[in-house]
């Protein structure tokens, strides 16, 4: 009978992966099994293929489009990673023992169709956790006993118990796997959740069956909670009883699996990993530095390098008073070494002044990293990329190198199909295809995109893998995570609108349920107008889409009066920049109000707020200039009071600086008007011949940028104008051949005139 | 008990400082009285191991109070930051008389503080008499702390003027003070070290150099950040209090101070405590040092006018006084405060009333 040796280890544990892999070089076992699905044995060597840059996960997920998935993360620090590295290094079997993918998902899809709460989109991506810390972590914190005996020893938490007591220091004596257990046999209550003790039984059964095929050694791999359930010799019967609870395997073409890149910052608990760990980078530290005497030296030096990026001073000096910070906490608090804690009290208290923000502002970076796993080419291949190809044999579009014109109407289902492709991919950040016009054709049935296909797209769409299965899943919990963190109001609406149109009904509704909140918080008079046009576009999408967008317009009308009320106030002391943005905020807030239909008493607020503005002398003259001209342009201030207007705000008595951005913002886009109102055209023209010729030079940008909107014969005229003081018939010189030609053209332009369709004739 | 008003630390806790002594066998740093893990024991509270119990100084996180004394028991100067009422001084002085038993080696710095203060002064008579010399000299508390190793602590850094800072710059580095007078210098022995406090609201009074900066370990002490903690400190010390001044403790005062709390967290924060309300924010930092003295003035006013009974009254006042600092905008806050959220509470009428009419 050959020998079975248990190893538990912490999932992700550094520690645990220096002594498993000293302890298996030791042991020069002839098989090696490993806890995880044992349908997907056959990918485990993939792990060691040298093109496999970590953090990668190993994925199943079922292809019939529910969108159930697992993900089994592993990264360079995780022992199971360097088990299986050691079993191929070593060219002996490698296997994994859990219960099969094709049980775990039908037991998902299970659970889903019996939970109908979980429709949401966001909501179906199950990530399956491993038991072992699911057990310790997520379990109520009082039935917790990694955290119980961490709190019995002073830790702040289990995980940094874990850390100090197991995974730190050179502990290479393989014994302590044996302590480990007897620890856990300790722990162990007779209370595992069912699930916990099926995974068990079936681990059983795999080793009894590996032990038949191989002769020597077996190493087993498992999580330091099951040793104790794994030691325990159970008749095979009960196992097999158990067993017979699992729900009915999926079949092979129900299921598909591969390995997909991971991130490093997924790797952490916080991003929703049950079995994450709470700081990667830290423990890709202790992996690779775990044995220097100087680690701690590396760490807090990477910890002011962080700094310094950020902008804060941090001098050498202060990183050695770090170190002798980090030694001297460990003595108060009578531990073996200065472990993560330490470290980050000392940062604060020698690198950070104090300040806990500085340090909260480097600390995801630092301890999340950026790091983005790769897979080799021969790995089949992942699911976002298979549904991709599968909507672009739908939707017959070939990714091209070379930008391609696409015009669509979205009134076909080909064309709307088109659309909702290159929008969902928009919001996952895959740029396939670029809106040719922006805003205007919105609302509209035709579309016009620029496709061009480029190669990292395909690496994104590997990388936004852990949002979903399939395109229309992942776009809709990315954009969900989006909406939660996003603060803008003009950037929530954006995306409001853009899940609209990728026809993502749920997230559009999460959008506007945010928008409502962080509207009602607002008083920023920019970003309420900034916010304006996407929502304006919203309500009339909804109602040509015949969509409920509920309350939508009362929000619309709700952030109008919001915004009206805060303008007069929001207009003052503005720099130059600032003005411009107010500018164009106005105008385009103002023209989405005319296509808005707010009730009147909304409108009549906004008119207060312009004529409020335009006769503070304390607002910004551009503010000022926008909102007059808004008025003037609809007859609610008369050709004299605008005329007064004007001579009072192009004096030459004024600074030269806002009688420019004054004339700027009023004629910007209604430069035609100098062309009709006289009085108007008198007035600018006695305003540039009073200007000094430095300040005239200076004006000169201004007035170019405000006649560039006039076409050659409309400048002809107004030149004409301005240098006759009245407007004048255009001369042509005709030949006589002209001449003659003329009664013939008139009537042919007569006809067209009256509409007659033979006009040609 | 003795006619002093207030006895050092030191004084009042000989008790425990006497009994984690004899229990205390762990290594200590040269010149201290014990060992930095009952220095932190001191603080937090606990139980020595002869089963004294040691009540707690500072209610908070443990981890800010190991910093602080991991940072003294190395050679570094520990600078206690917070907003003003979040126990700076208090743990100062506790630290200093659980360190080295003395506490009273103070220099209060204000504006007006010069450098003769924090280095050394002369006696002018011995000056005329004998010349300079080292009799001469009048020790300051910094002085005194270098020659005996002990701590010297410095309350407000900020209050004093910069050029007054940067003389600790040498004193901090190279733990000497020269006296160029007489071509000497004054070297500290072992144990010796620096507290200092400083507000971290008003920095901009006289913002410490950088260089002096970054010879502290900087400890920035919170506002307790939940209620049940700050009710408890708030009882803590108030009991204390009125047992100092003698003055009696009604039943009722838990459930007072449950209710001042409220209101000082609802104000500090500009929300109600379900959130669902937004407030405005008084000019004022509302500290948990203020409860405390909303509480005590309160328990004064009640054993005094109010024949004992501690109510709505007695409180309101000191509430008023504590909250109105700013007496326009304050008193708008205040006012939006009792009539949007106290007046539909019906325990809290008594005190909308009260500070209605106050107003």
């Amino acid at each position: 009978m050959n020998s079975i040796h248990y190893f538990g280890i912490r999932h992700h544990g550094p520690g645990s992966s220096r002594r498993l892999v000293s302890a298996l070089e030791h042991l020069k076992p002839a098989m090696v099994l490993i806890e995880g699905p044992a349908d997907l044995s056959a990918l485990a060597p993939l792990l060691a293929h040298p093109d496999m840059r970590l953090p990668v996960a190993l994925m199943a997920f079922a292809t019939d489009n529910q969108g159930a998935s697992i993900y089994y993360p592993f990264a360079e620090f995780s022992p199971e990673y360097q088990a299986i590295c050691f079993a191929v290094s070593q060219q002996i079997p490698v296997r994994f023992i859990d219960v099969p993918v094709a049980q775990q998902l039908a037991g998902l899809l299970n659970k889903s169709t019996q939970a109908p709460e979980s429709t949401n989109d966001a909501e179906t991506q199950h990530e399956l956790t491993e038991p072992a810390t699911a057990a310790a972590a997520s379990a109520a914190s009082s039935q917790d006993p990694m955290a119980m005996l961490a709190q019995l020893a002073g830790y702040e938490d289990g995980e940094s118990w874990w850390n100090q007591v197991l995974e730190q220091g050179s502990m290479d004596d393989p014994s302590l796997f044996a302590s480990i257990s007897t620890t856990m046999a300790a722990l162990r209550h007779d209370n595992e959740t069912a699930e916990t003790l099926r995974r068990e039984a079936y681990m059983r059964l795999q080793i009894a069956e590996a032990q038949k095929e191989v002769e020597g050694p077996i190493a087993v791999v498992c999580g330091a909670w099951h040793v104790p359930a794994l030691q325990t010799t159970h008749s095979k019967k009960a196992d097999k009883a158990l067993i017979g609870e699992l729900p009915a395997k999926l079949s092979a073409k129900q299921f598909a699996s591969t390995w997909i890149p991971w991130s490093s910052p997924r790797l952490a608990f916080g991003s929703g990993y049950g079995a994450g760990v709470t700081a990667p980078q830290w423990y890709l530290h202790l992996w690779q530095q775990g044995n220097d005497e100087h680690a701690m030296i590396h760490w807090l030096t990477r910890v002011a390098n962080a700094l310094r990026d950020e902008g804060t001073a941090v001098s050498t000096a202060s990183v050695i008073e770090a170190t002798r910070l980090c030694q001297s906490l460990a003595m108060v608090r009578n531990r073996p070494s200065a472990g993560f804690e330490e470290a980050r009290d000392a940062s604060i208290a020698c690198l950070c002044f104090g300040n806990p923000l500085l340090w909260q502002q480097i600390e995801s970076k630092l301890l999340l990293g950026d790091a983005v796993g790769a897979v080799p080419e021969d790995v089949p291949l992942a699911p976002l990329l298979a549904d991709l190809q599968q909507w672009q044999k739908q939707t017959r579009l070939k990714p091209s190198a070379l930008p391609v014109e696409l015009s669509l109407d979205l009134r076909s289902d080909a064309g709307l199909a088109k659309s909702v492709l290159l929008r969902r991919l928009q919001l996952l950040d895959v740029a396939w295809g670029t809106p040719a016009s922006t805003g205007n054709s919105r609302g509209t049935f035709r579309e016009r995109w620029t496709l061009l296909w480029q190669p990292e797209f395909a690496v994104r769409l590997v990388e936004q893998q852990i949002y979903g299965s399939t395109i229309a899943q992942a776009a809709a919990a990315l954009t969900a995570q989006r909406l939660q963190s996003e603060k803008r109001l003009a950037n929530l609406a954006d995306l409001v609108l853009t899940s609209l149109e990728a026809q993502l009904p749920d997230t559009a509704a999460l959008g506007i349920q945010k928008l409502a909140e962080r509207a009602a918080h607002s008083s920023e008079c920019l970003e309420l107008l900034l916010a304006l046009p996407p929502l304006v576009d919203i309500n009339r999408y909804g109602t040509s889409r015949e969509m409920t967008l509920a309350h939508l317009a009362d929000l619309v009308e709700q952030m109008v009066v919001q915004a009206a009320l805060a303008l007069p106030f929001a207009v003052r002391n503005l720099n130059e920049e600032e003005s411009e943005r107010f500018q164009q905020a106005i105008d385009a807030g103002h023209r989405q109000l005319e296509l808005a239909q707010c009730s009147s008493h909304v409108l009549d607020t906004w008119w207060k707020a312009l004529v409020d503005i335009t006769h503070d002398d304390g607002c910004d003259a551009g503010a000022r200039a926008i909102a007059s001209r808004l008025l003037y342009q609809n007859q609610r201030l008369t050709a004299d009071e605008t005329q007064g207007l004007l001579q009072k705000l192009l004096s030459p008595a004024l600074p030269v600086l806002r009688t420019k951005s004054f004339f700027a913002g009023f004629f910007a886009n209604a430069s035609e008007q100098l062309l009709y109102d006289h009085a108007l055209r008198q007035l600018t023209n006695d305003w540039l011949m009073s200007l000094e010729p430095q300040a005239f030079i200076e004006c000169l940008p201004v007035v170019r940028r405000v006649f560039s909107t006039l076409d050659a014969m409309e400048r002809r005229r107004l030149i004409d104008a301005a240098l006759q003081g009245t407007p004048t018939a255009t001369v042509i010189d005709a030949t006589p051949h002209q001449l003659e030609l003329l009664p013939h053209s008139l009537s042919v332009l007569t006809k067209l005139l009256q509409g007659d369709p033979l006009w040609m004739n | 008990m003795s006619d002093i008003l207030r006895q050092p630390a030191e004084v009042i806790y000989q008790a425990e400082l006497d009994a984690l002594k004899a229990d205390d066998h762990g290594a200590k740093p040269e010149n201290w009285q014990l060992s930095p893990q009952s220095v932190v024991t001191y603080l937090m509270g606990g139980t020595t191991a002869s089963g004294v119990v040691i009540s707690p100084k500072y209610i908070g996180q443990r981890r800010i109070i190991e910093t602080a004394v991991a940072t003294l028991a190395t050679d570094r100067a520990l600078l206690l930051l917070g907003v003003p009422g979040t126990a700076k001084s208090w743990v100062s002085e506790h630290l200093a008389a659980a360190i080295c038993g003395v506490s009273t080696q103070v220099i209060q710095c204000t504006a007006g503080t010069d450098e003769q203060q924090i280095r050394y002064g002369w006696n002018y008579a011995q000056l005329l008499a004998k010349g300079p010399s080292r009799e001469a000299l009048v020790p300051t508390p910094l002085y005194r702390a270098m020659e005996n190793g002990s701590l010297c602590r410095l309350e407000e850094l900020t209050r004093m003027g910069s050029d007054v800072q940067d003389t600790l710059i040498t004193v901090l580095s190279e733990k000497m003070l020269p006296v160029p007078e007489l071509n000497d210098a004054i070297y500290a022995r072992r144990g010796f070290n620096i507290i200092a406090t400083a507000n971290n609201r008003d920095k901009g009074v006289n913002e410490l150099s950088s260089a002096l900066k970054r010879r502290f370990n900087v400890v920035v002490l919170p506002l307790p950040d939940d209620m049940d903690q700050e009710i408890d400190i708030i009882s803590r010390r108030v009991s204390e209090m009125s047992r100092d001044l003698q003055i009696p403790h009604p039943k009722n005062a838990a459930e007072e101070i449950k209710k001042v709390v409220t209101m000082f967290r609802e104000l500090r924060s500009g929300s109600t405590l379900d959130g669902k309300v937004a407030l405005k924010v008084p000019s004022g930092n509302l500290s948990t040092a203020e409860a405390i003295a909303v509480m005590v003035g309160g328990l004064s006013q009640a054993a005094w006018f109010h024949q004992g009974n501690l109510n709505a009254q007695a409180i309101g006042a000191n509430l008023l006084g504590a909250i109105v600092k700013d007496p326009v905008q304050d008193k708008l806050v205040l006012e939006e405060y009792l009539e949007t959220v106290l007046k539909k509470r019906a325990d809290f009428s008594d005190y909308y009333h009260s500070i209605n009419e106050l107003l």
